[in-house]
């Protein structure tokens, strides 16, 4: 697996990541996802991560970035058909 | 960002060209090849999320998901990741720039946060993918996008496409986690659209970089607008930083897709055990300082636009 950013966050992401990997094959690829499974471990691994983020100062561009782009990627990130 | 880089996707109903290529319109320049990737469509959105590391990526040192996004009506992921690549600046552009401006060391060696973002829509087959860099947007902004579609031959009939894409994750031992079930060759394959788009605004007020993405969009009526008596130095400047980024565009698209076709190999081999036993060796491989078997990836390093 990739590594975190964080090496502090590195266990929890690799159980998050683990367990994405089993729901995205087994069930989104099949189209039988009926929700994010992995959301609980997800709000862990964030919750690691944005203390990381924080800490090292990336979180305001990280920010400012993401709303610069959201109009947009709601234009770009359409599936074109 | 703008209408210019959204401009220029060619429609699924454009033939795949056989070369890359390139344009120039005003400020922006522009880098897109269409390729086949010969397997299925679900293997390879599995490999881009699993793509790093791989042998020709030993400059990405990180990535994080910062946000995903599961809209099962649509049945569609969406999916915000955070890469943190090892980048050298090109001799060229540090040639160009005050080193104030770069804020990196010496040599050019610095570290470079990447934004990527996707959305797989498992229902009609295709995989939008749109990467930036987050720092130095006003010197070189670097967009990468990717589009990823199941051949439009397999769509005709939607119905049939679901039942072939069920009969393929049955066939795909990929599909099995934690077992070393093999993908078999079944002669289906991916179509993907590559596009770099690079727009240096150095120099630029903000007004100005509106004009210019506006004027992308209009490409006619830009060169009056524009003032080339008064813009020459700063519009020269800009054309000079592109075409340093175009080039390392050029170089390191082949790059990734060496990358993603490794990743999509170790899948076919052994599964997804052999794609995670891969990456973990690939891992130590970059913490040990020694690329594996990889001499040319050493003399590589450095193109990490990808």
């Amino acid at each position: 697996m990739s590594a975190s950013l964080a090496p502090e966050c590195n266990e929890v992401k690799e159980k998050y990541d683990n367990c994405f990997l089993k729901w995205y094959s087994e069930k989104f690829l099949r189209g039988t996802a009926t929700s994010d499974e992995c959301e609980p471990l997800f709000k862990q691994y964030e919750q690691c991560l944005s203390k990381a983020l924080k800490a090292r100062g990336i979180d305001s561009m990280l920010k400012e970035a993401r709303e610069d782009n959201r109009e947009n990627d709601a234009e770009h990130m359409r599936p074109k058909r | 960002m703008s209408d210019s880089n959204r401009r220029p996707q060619s429609s699924p109903a454009v033939a795949p060209r056989l070369e890359p290529w390139l344009t120039t319109v005003n400020m922006v320049k522009f880098y897109s090849s269409n390729d086949i990737y010969p397997y299925p469509f679900p293997a390879v959105t599995l490999a881009y999320f699993l793509r790093y590391p791989n042998p020709y990526s030993t400059h990405v040192l990180s990535t994080d998901t910062i946000a995903r996004h599961y809209d099962a009506d649509k049945q569609q992921l969406t999916t915000v990741r955070l890469h943190l690549k090892r980048s050298k600046l090109p001799s060229g552009v540090l040639k160009l720039l005050p080193r104030s401006l770069l804020g990196a060391s010496g040599s050019g060696e610095s570290q470079a946060y990447i934004l990527e973002k996707s959305v797989v829509d498992i229902t009609n087959g295709t995989m939008e993918t749109e990467s930036r860099n987050l720092e130095f947007t006003g010197i070189l902004s670097v967009v990468e996008r990717q589009a990823f579609r199941r051949p439009v031959s397999q769509a005709d009939d939607d119905a049939k496409v679901f039942q072939g894409m069920e009969n393929a994750v049955r066939r795909h031992g990929f599909l099995n986690f934690g077992s070393g079930a093999r993908v078999e060759d079944s002669g289906e394959s991916t179509e993907v659209n590559s596009s770099v788009t690079l727009h240096s605004h150095i120099g630029e007020k903000w007004r100005k970089r509106k004009a210019a993405e506006d004027g992308a969009a209009a490409e006619e009526e830009q060169p009056e607008k524009m003032g080339f008596f008064k813009s020459w130095s700063t519009g020269s400047l800009q054309r000079s930083i592109e075409m340093i980024g175009l080039n390392r565009a050029k170089r390191s698209q082949p790059n990734a897709k060496e990358g993603m076709k490794v990743v999509l190999e170790r899948m076919r081999e052994g599964g997804l055990v052999a794609v995670l036993e891969g990456m973990r060796q690939d891992r130590e491989a970059i913490l040990g300082g020694h690329p594996h078997a990889f001499s040319k990836d050493n003399q590589r390093r450095g193109d990490n636009d990808e």
